[in-house]
């Protein structure tokens, strides 16, 4: 590495693809999630954020933000604030029989998204959400940049956006939280009425020299990374999961049926459709300092490639057709039933309980503190308005990355609208 | 009933709360900190589910030895 922090080049390139190799790697110390600074960080959302961090400042920091994703914070997104808040949104964004879903799914879980990371939005402002979720695909691209086919028109993106998201949105949020703080400093308000948020929390305590954020651009950044991977990643699922279930056969229509009858059902299409469509694909890390894995020798300065995609597919863990979308399928208790989507060891994503909720026993018998997540929620509420697939529209992949999982529009139709109303045109066809 | 030692590294623990999920009377957050502290409860665990917390542990900062072994 040179003294700019640029890696010139990778001392070596080495790839792993076996489940158990993946997860010794996810869980060494000496791999980061750091690379070349020119390339992923330097102008770009990425840049000093808590998932590049690493090491004591990368821990500090984590325990900081980990409060907001307690069990009880969970179950109150859950149970009290999401299914308000996504019965509202439906009932304006399926105003008619043909919608695009991706946009839906965005909009929904930027909502919530955007209360976690602290950014002040009207949840019942279609112009708001929108410009929220417009600013989410640009930091979507930007958090993928390795993989992105233009990355200088990426990063010019990214720094258009962020200007903008700062203006409107983090630095009013800023400024009330702040005052807020200023009260609680002087007595004149309990600190447990602070707002329970991303930027809450690192505000408070700025002051702490352990977690590195004297840098005001920084905690603008490590919000909208927040907002982003709590955005993005529910909303690719929610696609997926229907992609998925459409695809499995002319009996989609029972999946769909199940799907709207049974939350534990639900969550585990998502947790399968997490396991056959992970987010990242191709995880990486960086060698920090020599190390093994897996009887490997990896030198400093490596580039660790994790294909996730392939380890998720192990017949050894997942059954003899493990190609196959089968939401029943057992799996061992020691293996999540999303494989290694959602990362392991320090790195892995602190959100993965609020959109895949919490680990579904072998048995399926859950008790009734149980976490479904908020994309089996999303996914329920759309199966119960009758989604079908759009015969009259083809679904649009993403390629402006090389992530196979992500999609740009997915039209859909419904058979119910608010309320199980019928939608007229289904109708006239069921009474033919 | 075996008893067990059961230490959580607090210079390791990133606070996730995978240990309390899995065993809420064993574990603790102490939230001024923002980490997990073991408790009574957790000497006289399951295996099983000890055995789940370490390998859910993010930061491997949370060791189960037995009363009589070595740590490893």
């Amino acid at each position: 590495m040179n003294d700019t922090g640029l890696l010139t080049e990778f001392t070596a390139t080495i790839e792993l693809d076996r489940y158990e190799d993946i997860r010794a790697a996810l869980f060494d110390p000496n791999l980061s999630r750091s690379f070349d600074k020119r390339s992923y960080e330097d102008g770009n959302i990425r840049s000093g954020i808590v998932s590049i961090a690493h090491g004591e400042m990368h821990r500090a920091r984590r325990r900081l933000e980990n409060t907001q994703f307690r069990a009880d914070v969970l179950r109150l997104y859950e149970r009290e604030l999401f299914p308000r808040v996504m019965s509202d949104l439906l009932d304006l964004l399926i105003d008619r029989e043909r919608v695009d879903l991706f946009p839906v799914g965005e909009m929904l879980s930027v909502v919530l998204a955007a209360r976690r990371a602290g950014v002040d939005c009207d949840a019942s402002s279609l112009d708001d959400l929108r410009t929220l979720v417009r600013h989410v695909d640009a930091f979507s691209q930007g958090s993928a940049i390795l993989d992105a086919k233009d990355p200088e028109a990426v990063r010019a993106l990214v720094r258009a956006t962020y200007a903008e998201f700062e203006r409107d949105f983090v630095r009013p949020a800023w400024r009330t939280r702040a005052a807020l703080i200023e009260r609680v400093r002087r007595g004149e308000l309990p600190e447990a009425e602070l707002p329970h948020d991303i930027l809450t929390v690192l505000l408070l305590h700025r002051e702490d020299p352990d977690i590195e954020l004297a840098d005001e651009e920084r905690i603008v950044r490590e919000v909208a990374t927040y907002l982003q991977g709590g955005t993005h990643t529910s909303a690719q699922t929610l696609v997926n999961a229907l992609d998925l279930v459409f695809a499995s056969g002319v009996d989609y229509v029972r999946t769909i049926d199940r799907i709207a009858s049974d939350t534990l059902f639900a969550q585990r299409v998502v947790q399968e459709t997490l396991r056959l469509r992970p987010t990242t694909p191709k995880m990486k890390r960086r060698a920090e300092a020599e190390t093994e894995v897996a009887g490997r020798r990896i030198p400093k300065d490596a580039q660790v490639i994790l294909d996730v995609a392939a380890a998720n597919r192990d017949p050894r863990l997942f059954g003899v057709h493990p190609e196959r979308f089968d939401p029943d399928r057992a799996v061992d208790p020691s293996v999540q039933r999303w494989g290694l989507s959602f990362g392991g060891g320090p790195h892995q994503c602190p959100g993965r309980a609020v959109g895949g909720g919490f680990p579904v026993p072998a048995d399926f018998h859950v008790d009734d503190d149980h976490v479904f997540g908020l994309v089996a929620l999303e996914l329920q509420a759309i199966a119960r308005r009758g989604v079908r697939p759009d015969e009259t529209a083809t679904p649009e992949r993403d390629l402006r990355t090389a992530r196979f999982t992500r999609w740009l529009h997915y039209p859909v139709r419904f058979v119910s609208l608010a309320g199980g109303r019928p939608v007229e045109n289904d109708v006239r066809r069921a009474l033919g | 009933m075996n008893e067990t030692q059961v230490t959580v590294d607090p210079d390791l623990c990133i606070g996730s709360a995978e240990c309390v999920r899995v065993l809420p009377d064993a574990f603790r957050i102490d939230e001024t900190l923002g980490v997990s502290v073991p408790q009574p409860a957790a000497r006289t665990a399951d295996r099983v589910s000890l055995a789940e917390v370490v390998r859910n542990c993010p930061t491997g900062a949370i060791q189960v030895v037995a009363c009589g072994e070595d740590p490893p």
